[in-house]
């Protein structure tokens, strides 16, 4: 049936919508990459291009946007991070997820800063991180599965805990910023570290 | 020339000064273990005993009394981690330092993520950050001398970068807060990886 002229006007509409929220979802992650303080609304409407109001339109208070922005932040960053070399041999899963890693604390650390400062501020926040916890352990596990597999449960979840641990965000942002180490130089700091946490391969 | 002595009047006076400044520190730091939102300065008055008049008598704002209970944490801080076990042998030099670090980090956690959350907004914060991790990295050079001396500079940065993030406040908390290890537990965890990142201890 083809869509009356009323339905494509809503189309539209909702079109025009969703591009709007984009742009100040976008406009959110921007500004907070150029400064680490929560950004007004005021400073995000300006970078959208839109007027206050249109963001309250969008977003009932900031809490939602940055709720908004961690769920795009989330499927971006899953796109981006697909996995690979999960069958490749040691040093070639530990150089991949390394650098997965590093691209994304390098590209989400400001947006990661934001949601973990307001955690106490919202459930839903708190489940936000879980779930980024949860997706990066996941992958630590499926990455290094050879070399876990060996160990017996305690210890595999002490090195589990210590393969996190230091491939935080925070663990890197010191290596960035602290430290002043080249992205290069900052994933060479982990590729060593967790050479040294995981116990020997098994031999397949 | 003498001096004219003070006053005991002046005296007083000023020890009492001391003492309400010491207590507002106080209440500061006991509701920031609490609860991790900033503290109002009403909440603040209201558990040293104080006014809150009181409490802007003795610091211009939240900034000035933040910076001053980091210094008043520094310097506990500083005198509960005095080094012990340094020409000790591997496994005494590990447990020693987990164990004063893990009691630093129980203890000021709470105000570590104040100050972290807040460093944006001062350059004093910032400066007391990066003493604190300056003395930390000093502390585990000297720690790990022996084992850190076998290293190339390059090798030595990596292994004091990762041990530092390893044994951080938030690896600490995550611990105890996300996986819900005993103090005890995760002492031994660190011990364990602290042991697994460090080369071997040449012969002497």
């Amino acid at each position: 049936m083809p869509a009356s002229p009323g339905n494509v006007e809503i189309d539209g509409r909702r079109l025009r919508s969703e591009r709007t929220r984009q742009y100040i979802i976008e406009a959110y992650l921007a500004v907070l990459r150029e400064n680490p303080r929560v950004p007004t609304a005021v400073q995000i409407a300006e970078r959208a291009g839109y007027s206050v109001r249109s963001l309250f339109e969008r977003f009932p208070d900031l809490l939602a946007l940055s709720l908004a922005a961690a769920d795009h932040a989330f499927a971006q960053a899953n796109a981006q991070a697909v996995i690979r070399s999960a069958d490749a041999d040691r040093a070639t899963r530990i150089r991949t997820q390394v650098e997965t890693r590093g691209r994304t604390c390098e590209q989400w650390l400001p947006l990661w800063r934001a949601l973990t400062r307001n955690l106490h501020h919202s459930e839903e926040l708190k489940v936000r991180v879980r779930r980024v916890r949860e997706a990066v352990r996941l992958r630590l596990e499926l990455m290094y599965r050879p070399e876990l597999a060996a160990m017996e449960a305690v210890e595999r979840q002490r090195t589990l805990i210590a393969l996190e641990a230091i491939t935080d965000f925070e663990s890197w942002a010191r290596m960035r910023e602290t430290f002043t180490l080249s992205v290069e130089e900052a994933g060479a700091v982990w590729i060593r570290a967790i050479d040294r946490l995981l116990p020997p391969t098994p031999v397949s | 020339m003498a001096e004219p002595a003070q006053s005991p009047a002046v005296d007083g006076r000023r020890l009492r000064s001391e003492r309400t400044r010491r207590r507002i520190i106080e209440a500061y730091l006991a509701l920031l273990s609490e609860d991790l939102r900033v503290p109002t300065s009403a909440q603040i008055a209201e558990r040293a005993g104080y006014s809150v008049r009181s409490v802007f008598e003795r610091f211009p704002d939240l900034l000035s009394l933040r910076i001053a209970a980091t210094d008043h944490a520094f310097a506990l801080g500083s005198a509960q981690a005095a080094v012990r076990n340094a020409d000790g042998d591997r496994s005494t030099r590990i447990r020693s330092q987990v164990e004063t670090r893990s009691r630093t980090c129980e203890s000021w956690l709470p105000l570590w993520r104040a100050l972290n959350a807040n460093q944006g907004e001062s350059a004093e914060l910032k400066l007391r950050i990066r003493l604190a991790r300056e003395l930390i990295m000093k502390r585990l050079e000297l720690m790990y001398r022996p084992e850190l001396s076998v290293l190339d500079e390059r090798a030595r940065k990596h292994t004091l970068i990762a041990l530092e993030a390893l044994t951080d406040f938030e690896s600490w908390a995550r611990m105890r807060e996300l996986y819900g290890l005993s103090i005890e537990q995760g002492c031994a965890l660190w011990i364990r990886i602290v042991d697994r990142i460090l080369p071997p201890t040449p012969a002497r």
